[in-house]
């Protein structure tokens, strides 16, 4: 499916955040590292729900750093780039562009206008008329799900439904051919390259800044370390949602908060997040760094992280 | 203030109607049930719970998990095309910052942009936000183009339209544009606000781009009017006038001597309410009035806690150019740079919207839940988006003792039903 992604992988900031735009780099970092973000795009095939979400993909602080530490990614400033690169560029080089675009649109008309013609031929049979004797016979059009053509318009643009004769159907799809060949698709792709030459990864100077993390960032490491997916928390009041596999096919087990090992905090928010957590069938986990004199006593070492993160779970025992 | 409501009756469990599918994560293999149009079967919309517990190493397992991913792949690859027919192209406006489109059409004109009077460019040009450009775009709706700046070692440029074409701009540059540059991009927490709600089928403008930038009388009278049969704004000036002579009268029925002496004193009383009314001594904020806790020198809200979108519900007649007052008033805010609202920032959000005064009529738990002013709150985590509602209630208007005996029976009634509030609030 995915095709192969060059590492490290460019991660786009703009005015301080953080997004992915490559629906490849999207699914492989999400597949070897963890790192799901959070879609927020528009699915242009779908576009009127809040359900599935599309690219881009933001990515929390953490995330980020997490990547550029693994070296797995780094950061760019978009803004600036395409700024610079679409402001100066010179007439031959948009032209060369341009052209390029043209060429995109084609291809996508003509893939639509096979697509559309397909159907067609499967419509015909499906009401009992033989096709044309040259018709693929291949896997039912899985067309339905593709990109936002107006596919009922082309279905049903031409007489053929009307017509018994399987040679007046070919007829006319060819001649909707040869129509629509002259005009090509508008093309809206996700990445700006390679209008803009793509961005080159820092080399020697590596890493070159790691962006700033909260300071819940210990914890959030830790138990990405462990194997689980964290994803924001808000939803359920707490910084994350931890989840034992992919949020794709699991629920979350934890809603974990980040505190300082000597921060003082209200015993109403820890019966609050323990009940919220119990109430909704998950763990309220509470979680932080260690401090030296805690971490060097060897009873409780087991299960420190790296970095001496020790974590508790919460359960509002209901008695 | 916030509509809290310990009051309500325990919720066991989520209801059906509380199921909020955008809250996780979904399964992308259902998005195909979702997308496949056919005119006779409504699209099926995927069921929650159909997830795992916790991976436990099988191969059907991990198939599953490898299909979803494939169906996820998919589903975020598909590139946006424009069919001829259909192709709107917009530029990329640099110094204003969004975008305008010279031929406009389509229905999305009918709920976005606005026409400039006497502005550059061709009569009918309509100019779009940054917001409803990057929205559009992201739709599959528009192909915006960078601008073309020519005489920069130009050879191509001048010859003709076709050839000073900008370049379509992609996903990402649009990002990079219509939230990085020019001098007012939305936020992007405010872009999302936008967009997630556009997606549900609301309209949406900028708060201050439209005839709602007015003070208060004018709005009153419409805000009213859409909060149910309420009295257009000079009836509800006078009531307010009257309940503040209503407190004076009340508090001098019998001349109140707190100083010295009981509270009530003794003699023939024939109702309770009569006693309760001896006993109101501490004042309260009277919400039918601008609220009183604003400071003076700063009244007006400031960002974050400032409306910034008004809200519309999908509704056959809107007209942009006479939206009319909005359904509701929302202010964006980032949850992990924003702490909670101070009173004197509360209050000053508050002051900015209408007054929208409760039916006189409702129930009791009914008015105090809807308040004499509110707004949308509007709290974004990474991506994720929870919306709540503060009204400024009028405890103090609403008085115990003088219900009827009957009403009783609404006030248990009063609390029960109520959608979009913390989720997590389910009881042990």
């Amino acid at each position: 499916m995915a095709t192969a992604v060059t590492l490290p992988v460019p991660i786009s900031q703009v005015a301080g955040r953080y997004f992915l735009y490559n629906a490849d780099v999207v699914t492989f970092i999400r597949r070897e590292h963890h790192i799901t973000g959070v879609l927020i795009g528009n699915l242009p095939q779908a576009p009127q729900q809040n359900i599935f979400s599309g690219i881009p993909s933001e990515l929390m602080p953490e995330e980020v750093r997490l990547l550029v530490e693994k070296k797995v990614a780094y950061v760019i400033e978009d803004a600036a780039r395409h700024r610079n690169a679409f402001r100066n560029m010179s007439g031959s080089e948009r032209m060369a562009v341009l052209a390029a675009f043209d060429k995109q649109g084609r291809e996508a008309a003509r893939k639509a206008q096979n697509k559309a013609s397909k159907r067609q031929e499967e419509a015909l049979k499906r009401k009992g008329m033989t096709a044309a004797p040259k018709v693929r016979n291949d896997s039912r059009a899985s067309a339905s799900s593709e990109a936002g053509v107006d596919e009922d318009e082309i279905l049903f643009a031409s007489p053929a439904n009307s017509f018994p004769t399987p040679t007046l159907a070919s007829t006319a799809s060819q001649a909707s051919v040869s129509v629509n060949e002259s005009k090509p698709f508008g093309i809206t792709p996700a990445m700006s390259y390679p209008a803009l030459s793509p961005p080159t990864p820092p080399s020697e100077s590596w890493p070159t800044s790691i962006p700033e993390a909260p300071p819940s960032y210990p914890l959030f490491k830790y138990l990405h370390d462990k194997g689980y997916f964290l994803s924001p928390g808000l939803r359920f009041g707490a910084q994350y949602m931890a989840y034992p596999g992919d949020p794709l096919r699991f629920h979350s087990h934890f809603l974990a908060v980040g505190k300082e090992w000597e921060e003082e905090w209200e015993l109403g928010e820890l019966v609050g997040g323990g009940r919220l957590g119990t109430g909704v069938k998950k763990g309220f986990l509470v979680g932080g760094t260690a401090t030296d004199s805690v971490s060097k006593d060897s009873n409780t070492n087991e299960g420190l992280g790296d970095q001496g993160v020790r974590a508790f779970c919460v359960e509002w025992s209901g008695m | 203030m916030a509509d809290i409501d310990e009051d309500a009756p325990q919720v066991p469990e989520l209801s059906a109607v509380d199921i909020d599918l955008s809250d996780e994560t979904q399964d992308f293999r259902f998005l195909n049930s979702l997308s496949r149009h056919d005119a006779n079967t409504s699209p099926k919309i995927p069921k929650r719970g159909e997830k795992d517990f916790e991976p436990h190493a099988t191969n059907l397992q991990a198939e599953i998990l490898a299909a979803s991913r494939v169906a996820m792949h998919t589903a975020i690859s598909v590139l946006r095309t424009h069919y001829p027919k259909s192709h709107q192209i917009a530029h990329y406006d640099v110094d204003g910052g969004g975008s305008y489109i010279d031929k406009p059409t389509g229905t999305f004109q009918l709920t976005m942009g606005s026409v400039r009077k006497g502005g550059p460019g061709k009569a009918n040009r309509l100019w779009l936000l940054p917001e409803e450009t990057l929205y559009l775009l992201e739709r599959g709706s528009l192909d915006v183009r960078w601008p073309v700046e020519l005489g920069r070692n130009d050879d191509y440029g001048r010859h003709g339209s076709e050839e000073t074409e900008g370049i379509p701009m992609s996903l990402q540059g649009a990002y990079a544009a219509f939230a990085g540059m020019g001098p007012s991009p939305p936020t992007l927490e405010q872009y999302l606000v936008y967009s997630g709600l556009k997606r549900a089928g609301y309209t949406v403008f900028r708060a201050g781009t439209d005839v709602d930038n007015e003070p208060h009388p004018t709005i009153d009278s419409g805000g009213n009017r859409i909060s149910g049969p309420g009295p257009p704004s000079g009836f509800d000036f006078f009531r307010g006038l009257w309940s503040r002579l209503d407190l004076i009268y009340t508090h001098s029925d019998p001349p109140p001597n707190t100083a010295f002496g009981p509270l009530v004193r003794p003699g023939l009383y024939r109702s309770y309410a009569h006693i309760y009314r001896m006993l109101h001594l501490i004042p309260f904020h009277g919400p039918h009035g601008p609220p009183s806790d604003t400071p003076r020198g700063s009244p007006q809200p400031e960002a974050p806690f400032k409306v910034f979108y008004h809200v519309y519900k999908a509704s056959p007649g809107f007209r942009k150019s006479a939206p009319g007052p909005p359904d509701f008033r929302i202010a964006v805010v980032s949850a992990r740079e924003t702490a909670l609202p101070t009173l004197a920032q509360l209050s000053a959000l508050l002051a900015s919207t209408p007054p929208s005064p409760p039916r006189q009529d409702a129930q009791l738990y009914q008015k105090l839940k809807h308040g004499y002013r509110n707004v949308l709150l509007a709290i974004v985590d990474q991506g994720v988006v929870s919306y709540m509602r503060v009204a400024d209630a009028g405890f103090g208007c609403e008085r115990i003792y003088e219900r009827k005996k009957g009403s009783g029976k609404g006030l248990k009634k009063g609390g029960q039903r109520r959608g979009g509030r913390g989720e997590g609030s389910s009881s042990a």
